[in-house]
């Protein structure tokens, strides 16, 4: 990867993350987040996006790194579609619309700084795996 | 007023007034089209009695639901036709009888506004002047009639006469709500079937896995003895499951089979396992091949359920005409309490609107109407003076958008004061400085319909501080719908109502756990009786009626419940077993629409689906087939041992009772309060439904009204009395005849009491200890 343009930056707890803009529907304020009792820790709850419900998920969790804060009213989040499924993801802060570059062998934002470049459609997946491995453990 | 207002909570009353409304509605066009009918001519001796029948029924309604004023209205319209029907038919009396239905649907549409007395007045006047003439024959001789030159009755009968009914079917709209409600619930049914043969396809390629594994360990373990191996049946797990990956398969079932290599000294168990081996193959296969036809014939059901409810959903639709309608309704009233005029123009009349949405949607419009002619329209001289026509014009548009129906509302005046309601956003609190600087016009705008800000400060009797929006909001967002606002400084605002095509509407029982509302659907709750079962802290089981069921304890599945207090319960029922599920809080039934989870949360099969609540928070839909499968572990655990001894004496199930009534707002009020009293509640509409229902389920009591279509309730109870099944069931009779010798004839009929609308709680009670 010598350049990867239009990705959107954000940050969940201490962590930068970088997505690709084609993969972000909306970034949205969270509604009232209702949370899903027996779900695994990785799916923070549902709400309401405009009619549809969309699961709203931790990425720290998905990723195995460190768990974010929970979903709350009025969290950032970005609405994404990938392998057919729309989620939420919370964020704590979407930094801004930028170019990646490849240094060696770390993912770099113009200023230099490192960040971590997700694959939404592992991520969708990675969740579900979740999902049913817990609801499989329930019976 | 009467004692209804204490015997149902302001929520409860305004569901049962609606109800009521919707039903009134329906009995008023029943008299305008019977009289319509008959042009000026009498109407025939039937269809006069069927006025009177639906006009009482609305009496008694109108009494339980606390609406005195109409009680009185409908009982002067049922004597006026009775009076106009043994007399002479004047040819005004057509023309008067419509506009006395109209007008009391006026009343109807405006019960809880200020001017609703002056409207009964009006509407007793009118009533008078339809009896009057009959009763001063020698100041208008019955010659009359024949007096009037023919063209004129000719004339009348032209233009009052509605075109040839078609063969229409009538149906009452409750039975169709039944059939939709067990569509809906064939949803579930669906979703439940659809994991299980997701289930058995896993299932079945674990089976080919194994299979495979045997095979492979089998031809090793031959290799090692020097036997020449067939590697035909290999081909056929290939078959069976040709995207089966090797290397996934080994590693799951390999090292349990590599314990197996026992066969190679031993020939004659390598010939069995072969053959168990190439037998296993085959039903593999065959498994699968079951399994991929499931799932079409699952994909062939999917869309038999989506026509049916499609279907259904039609038989419902009516024009977006009923709504511009009422909107011009609305406006002439408004014109006449505030003075101010304005135009309605009308497009895409013909749109069609699910019936059960174009009835939650008359009260949202009625606000809209009113926040254009409180807020939005200028005075004529100040609209003169920007050049606009000194008539505002508000114009109603539906249409067909998608999968959406778009309904606009817009004025043409003088638009939304963006910058004074940023500061009452801030005025109010409910914005900050900072937020009201950055947020933009649409933010502003959006901010009047979620948090009721109106941009003008004084309060105003007709739209409220904005409130009104609201509860339009909330309205469309209950029907999973929204509303977007735009607005031009001087050109005027438009609301815009974007709503689902169809909507799957169920009846489901809300109750809060942890915190948060859960809903159950409410075919499958058997019984929450309010005052009623308390599980205690350690109970493992509750004995409802006769039986004892397991407890299933929702603030510990759901969430982090102390197991130290007594709780409120319901019994649930699925599929032959009940269990008592404990909560925190029950709501009560409610109208919801279902909402599928999408495939990320699908996988939890404790819920079925969810719901969007009026403020837009999701609530999530109970699985009861899951729950009873969590009460129900393996065999019907049946365990008395655990019975704590004060949680042992719950209220007992007081029994099963039949309710008898034409009218829904009635039936619904009885099932409310019977409800409550540990009653199980079972209706039908009339007489004939319920001689159905009473032969096939032993009812501990019917209670019935009299006045009722097709089989009246003297006729049921005789029936009744002549069946052997349901000859010892004790009866009682709700009705608005109370004459001694309607208590006369219900005592040599052995009923137990007879009780007089409107129905009280207290009037109930009474009647129930009497036996």
């Amino acid at each position: 990867m010598a350049e990867l343009r239009n990705v959107i930056i954000f940050t969940i707890g201490a962590v930068r993350y970088a997505l690709e803009l084609r993969w972000v529907r909306e970034v949205v304020s969270l509604g009232f987040v209702t949370s899903v009792p027996t779900a695994p820790s990785a799916l923070g709850g549902v709400c309401n996006l405009h009619g549809t419900i969309v699961p709203v998920l931790d990425v720290g969790v998905l990723l195995d790194a460190v768990p974010g804060a929970p979903a709350r009213q009025g969290d950032g989040a970005l609405v994404l579609e990938a392998a057919g499924m729309v989620c939420a993801l919370r964020v704590d802060q979407v930094d801004h619309v930028a170019s990646l570059h490849e240094a060696a062998g770390e993912v770099i934002d113009a200023t230099g700084r490192p960040l971590r470049l997700l694959d939404p459609g592992r991520l969708v997946q990675r969740a579900l795996e979740l999902v049913t491995a817990e609801a499989e453990r329930l019976g | 007023m009467s004692g209804t207002e204490l015997d149902f909570d302001a929520e409860e009353l305004a569901m049962l007034r609606q109800l009521f409304r919707t039903e009134a509605h329906d009995a008023l066009e029943t008299v305008t089209t019977r009289v319509l009918a008959g042009g000026s001519t009498k109407p025939s001796a039937e269809a006069l009695t069927e006025m009177m029948r639906v006009t009482h029924t609305l009496k008694g309604a109108a009494g339980t639901v606390g609406l005195p004023a109409m009680v009185d209205v409908s009982h002067r319209l049922e004597s006026a036709l009775a009076t106009v029907g043994r007399e002479a038919w004047l040819p005004a009396t057509a023309d008067r009888l419509v506009e006395v239905v109209d007008a009391i649907r006026g009343y109807l549409d405006h019960v809880e506004e200020p001017d609703a007395d002056a409207r009964v007045h009006a509407i007793r006047a009118q009533i008078d002047q339809i009896v009057r003439p009959n009763r001063r024959p020698e100041s208008q001789p019955p010659a009359f009639v024949e007096a009037l030159p023919e063209p004129v009755l000719e004339a009348v009968a032209d233009a009052g006469l509605p075109p040839e009914p078609k063969a229409w079917l009538r149906v009452e709209p409750a039975r169709i709500d039944d059939l939709m409600s067990s569509a809906g619930e064939l949803l579930f049914d669906r979703t439940r079937i659809e994991r299980r043969v997701q289930l058995l396809r896993t299932l079945a390629r674990d089976l080919a896995r194994t299979r495979q594994s045997l095979h492979d360990t089998l031809a090793e373990s031959a290799e090692a003895a020097g036997v020449d191996q067939s590697a035909e049946p290999a081909t056929l797990a290939e078959e069976a499951e040709p995207d089966d990956r090797p290397a996934d398969a080994e590693s799951r079932a390999r090292p349990v089979l590599r314990t197996t290599r026992v066969g190679a000294e031993r020939p004659g168990l390598r010939a069995a396992l072969a053959d168990a081996d190439a037998a296993l193959a085959g039903q593999a296969a065959l498994l699968s091949q079951t399994t991929a036809g499931l799932l079409d014939e699952l994909e062939a059901l999917r869309r038999t359920i989506g026509e049916l409810q499609r279907g259904l959903t039609r038989i419902r639709m009516e024009s977006a005409r009923s709504l511009m309608t009422h909107a011009a309704r609305t406006l002439r009233g408004l014109r006449r309490a505030t003075g101010v005029t304005v135009e309605l123009r009308t497009a895409g009349e013909e749109t069609e609107f699910d019936k059960a949405v174009a009835e939650h949607l008359a009260d949202p419009i009625t606000q809209l109407l009113r926040n254009a002619v409180a807020h939005g329209v200028e005075a004529p001289e100040v609209r003169a003076a920007q050049g606009k026509p000194p008539v505002a014009t508000i114009t109603m548009r539906a249409r067909q958008d998608g999968n959406s129906l778009v309904l606009e509302v817009g004025d043409d005046g003088r638009g939304i004061d963006t910058a004074a309601l940023r500061k009452r956003l801030v005025a109010t609190g409910q914005w900050n400085g900072p937020r009201a600087q950055l947020a933009s016009e649409e933010d502003v705008l959006e901010a009047l319909l979620d948090t009721g800000v109106s941009s003008r400060g004084e309060a105003d009797e007709l739209a409220g501080r904005g409130v009104g929006l609201g509860l339009v909001q909330q309205t469309v967002a209950k029907l999973g719908g929204e509303v977007k606002v735009s607005s031009i400084a001087g050109k005027g605002t438009t609301f815009t109502l974007r709503l689902p095509l169809s909507t799957t509407l169920a009846l489901a029982l809300l109750f809060k756990v942890d915190g948060q509302v859960y809903a159950i659907p409410n075919v499958h709750v058997v019984h929450t009786p309010q005052a009623g079962i308390q599980v205690a802290a350690q109970a493992t089981t509750a004995i409802v009626g006769h039986d004892v069921l397991p407890v299933l304890r929702l603030e510990q599945l759901l969430g982090h419940g102390a197991a130290n207090e007594r709780r409120p319960a319901i019994v649930l029922s699925f599929a032959g077993k009940s269990l008592v599920c404990t909560v925190d809080k029950i709501i009560g039934a409610r109208e919801i629409i279902i909402k599928p989870l999408g495939p990320l949360v699908a996988p939890l099969t404790l819920y079925a689906g969810a719901t969007i609540s009026g403020s837009g928070k999701v609530q999530l839909i109970l699985d009861p087939a899951q729950l009873v499968r969590r009460a129900y572990p393996g065999a019907p655990a049946v365990v008395l041992g655990a019975l704590d001894d004060r949680s042992s004496s719950p209220t007992l199930l007081a029994g099963r009772v039949l309710v008898v009534d034409d009218s829904r707002a009635i039936r619904e009020a009885m099932t409310s309060m019977l409800g409550s009293e540990g009653w199980i509640v079972d209706v039908a509409e009339d007489g004939g439904r319920a001689l159905q229902m009473a032969r096939q389920v032993r009812y501990d009591l019917v209670i019935t009204d009299l006045e009722m279509p097709a089989l009246s309730g003297f006729e049921l109870i005789a029936r009744l009395h002549s069946d052997e099944r349901c000859k010892a069931t004790p009866i009682v009779i709700i009705t608005s005849r109370a004459s001694p010798e309607h208590r006369r004839r219900a005592r040599d009929l052995g009923v137990r009491a007879l009780v007089a609308k409107p129905i009280t709680r207290r009037k109930l009670l009474e009647a129930l200890a009497a036996r």
